[in-house]
């Protein structure tokens, strides 16, 4: 039966999530001092191009301010 | 097609005239981290000029109806026009050399036809480590982390770039 679009974007999501955590995780085991979520995070980020990295920074920093304020 | 860029048109409009004009600057701060993947946020855009008295800097802000207001008592200097409010002066970078030597340490990511300089991240948590103010405590663990996963993704690259041309030439 073929897969609908759906079903293979989950699936390839859900490969792209489990290389990801591989990765976070080998990286995790040869530096036990850093904190997984910051290793997790950066690989996310670094699958982005720069401009998208910094809008993300951006509105969460503008965010967070405008919310304090 | 690419994703459109994190400014508004005014900010991007002093970004391309300093660039235009030759104006020698980096990026530096946590947005320039921010680009090479440090998980951080920020609220503006730090610029490291070489020189605030090039006239090729006030001549750029003009052409697009920004000036710089000079530095007051209360004051540091500062950008003043549309699309200013995003970007800081950035006057010194502790524990870094001067900005000619600093140049060697970035990176360039294009802008249309043009390439911005961001300062390394190594030497961004360098002056992060030497300022030591109490905010910059906050983000160091991040910039070393990120900086760690970083070299940790390219290092995976190039293992997989090679098992693939081994695979080929097997």
């Amino acid at each position: 039966m073929k897969k609908s679009a759906p079903a293979i974007a989950a699936a390839r999501a859900r490969r792209r999530a489990l290389r990801l955590a591989e990765r976070a995780n080998e990286i995790v085991a040869a530096h036990p001092e850093v904190d997984p979520d910051n290793i997790r995070h950066t690989l996310i980020l670094l699958e982005l191009p720069p401009w998208e990295r910094l809008r993300r920074s951006l509105i969460r920093g503008r965010a967070t301010a405008i919310f304090r304020k | 097609m690419a994703a459109p860029l994190p400014f508004s048109e005014s900010e991007l409009r002093i970004l391309r005239a300093l660039l235009r004009r030759k104006v020698r600057f980096m990026v530096v701060g946590l947005s320039a981290a921010a680009m090479q993947g440090s998980p951080v946020v920020t609220q503006d855009v730090d610029l490291w000029f070489e020189n605030l008295t090039d006239p090729k800097l006030s001549q750029a802000l003009q052409d697009v109806g920004a000036t710089y207001v000079l530095r007051s008592v209360n004051n540091p200097p500062m950008l003043a026009g549309a699309g200013a409010e995003l970007f800081e002066f950035v006057l010194r970078m502790d524990g870094l050399g001067e900005f000619t030597e600093e140049t060697k340490n970035c990176v360039e990511i294009p802008l249309g036809r043009y390439k911005l300089k961001l300062l390394a991240l190594e030497r961004i948590l360098a002056s992060k480590v030497a300022a030591n103010r109490p905010k910059d405590r906050l983000t160091i663990p991040v910039l070393r982390d990120a900086l760690t996963a970083s070299k940790g993704a390219k290092s995976g690259a190039k293992k997989k770039s090679q098992r693939k041309s081994r695979g080929r030439a097997d």
